[in-house]
């Protein structure tokens, strides 16, 4: 055999640790040989992969058996080397292509699938359908545990308030919740919970129906389904390891909607007002009175939820009050007895639980 | 070449001939990889880096092989996503929609579960990590590997653990030498078992700092505090004394966190030179020689090395911890290269890599 196709090798044959030393010749046919006073061994050049370089030496392995191992000198008779599997460094894909081009292409893949990430609650929420929706929301939270005050009058006048705002031949499903906080929610599943503390704050029905048909507005505009799917990204985006919290009830109540969903909100809600005669101006002094009270900051407090996310209330209030019509003579949404239904429907309902899981 | 090896007659069984240009050649590109993969080619990069680090490891008169893949370690994580991660989500979804219908009790008592099956998996997957790196190592191209899944030593751990916090975290010392012994006990190189037998009282009086710790500083926080004032006082009168005792007050802050640090790397000093001491795989002996200074060099250089390379010296970390790690590690004894044949535990045909994902500091 020429020197060409012959090399000093070690190799160990995996049954124990003992190294033997001596030639690797390649016999010309597709086979290469180990010889030595200890070993013999014959194997298909096809059998042998590239394992790691190590200073001054490459190791290999054999597919047949994984624990065999060849140690090769770096310098190989250029007729031995050709025989030989190539290097790898980087794993198969980024060996072919070079670093340089495979980081390009990965960099743009990266910057497409974020890119598709950061929209997909925008273009994918709306398109889901509502059925899909209500069942998410029944899975979610289904009928909070006996926590929405009901009396008879009280759910009647509630529906009334409901029809006006919701012209819809299936209505949301509309709720007041036993909490103590000036909140109202759009919930997945078409649910919407005005708080009590909203409720026994409101000067007239017409608050009440401002606010009603916001939450609305969440609802048919299909916000609340992309507001989903943003938290359920951002809940992947932190690796999942705080999912306890971030899909809980207090993540859902505070989930923000952008500013343009709560214009749309906002406009939906006086539209259905204003197709409802009902006056704009019962909306515009509760905004009124939220920024007097809280005054008018972008970021308010983390308690006023509701409103942090929001639209300035100034602006807000601004906005309603546009919206009456000069001179009319708008008729009350609710009697003076229905208005009081609603109120004390909280306190009336004898079934009702506590919210205390906040 | 048979016979034996004394592993007593070099200077150390263990040398790393790594450097860290070498190495900066290799973590470089993954740094760059893993960012344009958004953190997929993670796995890659840490085969990469450890097929580096135990190739440049030299074993008496060979040197070490990683033989584990990228790929291995991806479907690792993958599988760890579908088999726990979803049930964990589910679960934890489940127990929200349970409190939010009324059901407070049972809805907790899920998340109680959730919480608990994370704890016992913690556990199990300590000892499947160092499985895992013993069975992808080799040396003369044996390696190791451990007949057991780790099942029973997550038990081990969650009951182990609760015992040592319980006396107000008395038994800690215990419970770490336990299950050290545990998972050692249980693990093999080629035909042998490791055995080890570390005894926390070695390392108690260590531990006991801990307590000391808050009357210690109590008392330099007095004397840190009115050696402020009365330097303060000396230099500029009652406003010097106030500024003396806001400088007094930043020192008993450093004072407190350095304090405490170095308690926590004076016990782990301890207690690495007492476990690994105790450790030994048929007729070798293993020592760890570092002491608390040489880890809290190692520590401060750590973090000197990421604050001033604005965090990128962060893929350095793994070469030093590896270095200092096979330094200081001594061993002793005799192997026998005939006996010394291939470990019959198994692998990866029978899903090992499952919970390999949560491929923590195994040792």
């Amino acid at each position: 055999m020429e020197d060409a196709f012959q090399v000093a090798a070690e190799w160990y044959d995996g049954t124990n640790a003992v190294r033997h030393s001596g030639e690797l010749s390649w016999d010309g046919r597709g086979g290469f040989s180990l010889a030595a006073s200890t070993s013999h061994i014959e194997f298909d050049a096809s059998d042998l992969r590239f394992g790691e370089t190590r200073p001054g030496r490459i190791l290999y392995r054999r597919e047949s058996m994984p624990d065999f191992r060849l140690i090769l000198p770096e310098d190989i008779p250029p007729g031995l080397a050709a025989q030989l599997p190539a290097k790898s460094d980087y794993g198969a894909w980024i060996d072919r292509l070079g670093l340089g081009k495979a980081a390009a292409i990965f960099a743009v893949a990266s910057a497409a699938a974020v890119a598709l990430f950061m929209t997909a609650p925008d273009w994918l929420g709306p398109r889901i359908p509502a059925s899909w929706e209500r069942n998410i929301g029944d899975a979610m939270v289904g009928d909070f545990g006996g926590r929405i005050c009901h009396t008879p009058a009280g759910d009647a006048a509630l529906a009334k308030l409901l029809a006006k705002v919701d012209p819809a031949e299936e209505k949301v499903r509309a709720g007041v919740a036993n909490m103590d906080m000036i909140n109202a929610v759009a919930l997945p599943g078409g649910q919407v919970l005005l708080f009590d503390g909203l409720v026994q704050q409101a000067d007239s029905p017409e608050e009440l129906a401002g606010v009603l048909g916001h939450e609305v507005g969440h609802v048919r505009e299909r916000h609340v389904m992309t507001a989903l799917l943003r938290q359920f990204g951002l809940s992947i985006l932190l690796a999942g390891a705080d999912s306890g919290t971030t899909n809980s009830i207090f993540g859902l109540a505070s989930m923000g909607y952008s500013r343009d969903a709560e214009r749309e909100a906002d406009e939906y809600a006086r539209a259905r007002m204003a197709a409802s005669n009902i006056s704009p101006l019962g909306a515009a002094g509760f905004f009124e009175r939220m920024a007097k009270q809280h005054g008018d900051t972008e970021d308010a407090p983390a308690l006023l939820g509701w409103l942090a996310s929001h639209p300035s209330s100034g602006e807000r209030a601004k906005a309603y009050r546009n919206a009456a019509k000069k001179g009319a003579n708008y008729p009350p949404v609710l009697t003076d007895a229905e208005f009081a239904a609603l109120k004390s429907m909280c306190r009336e309902d004898p079934d009702v639980e506590e919210f205390d899981f906040f | 070449m048979h016979g034996s090896h004394d592993a007593e007659g070099a200077d150390s069984a263990f040398v790393f001939e790594g450097n860290w240009k070498d190495f900066a050649r290799i973590a470089f590109p993954n740094l760059l990889l893993t960012i344009v993969t958004l953190g997929i080619y993670r796995f890659w990069a840490t085969a990469r880096e450890r097929r580096y680090l135990w190739s440049r490891t030299k074993f008496v008169d060979e040197h070490l092989e990683w033989a584990g893949t990228g790929m291995e370690l991806f479907l690792g994580f993958v599988m760890v996503f579908v088999l726990f991660g979803v049930p964990y989500f589910g679960l934890t979804f489940v127990a929200q929609a349970l409190i939010a219908r009324g059901y407070e009790a049972i809805g907790a008592g899920l998340g109680f579960v959730a919480l608990l099956s994370i704890f016992y998996l913690g556990g199990v997957a300590r000892f499947r990590a160092l499985r895992y790196r013993l069975s992808r190592s080799r040396w003369r191209g044996i390696r190791g590997g451990s007949d057991h899944g780790g099942f029973v030593f997550g038990l081990s751990y969650m009951w182990k653990n609760l015992v040592g916090w319980i006396p107000l975290g008395l038994l800690v010392p215990w419970s770490m030498t336990s299950l050290w012994n545990e998972r050692w006990s249980k693990m093999s190189f080629g035909p042998y078992q490791f055995e080890a037998d570390a005894d926390s009282g070695n390392v108690f009086a260590r531990f006991l700092l801990f307590y000391l710790a808050p009357f210690v500083m109590f008392i330099g926080m007095l004397i840190m505090g009115g050696m402020g004032m009365l330097a303060g006082y000396g230099l500029g009168g009652e406003d010097g004394m106030a500024i003396g005792g806001i400088v007094g007050l930043i020192g008993i802050v450093l004072f407190f966190y350095l304090g405490l640090g170095l308690i926590a790397v004076a016990f782990y000093a301890k207690f690495y030179r007492e476990v690994v001491g105790s450790t030994r795989w048929h007729d070798l002996h293993f020592s760890f020689e570092a002491s608390t200074m040489d880890w809290v060099k190692l520590l401060v250089v750590d973090a000197l090395l990421v604050v001033l390379t604005f965090g990128i010296g962060f893929i350095f970390l793994s070469y030093r911890h590896w270095k200092f790690f096979m330094t200081h590690l001594e061993a002793g004894g005799e192997i026998l290269l005939d006996e010394l044949t291939q470990s019959e535990t198994k692998t990866a045909k029978h899903g090992e890599g499952l919970l390999d994902a949560f491929d923590m500091g195994a040792i």
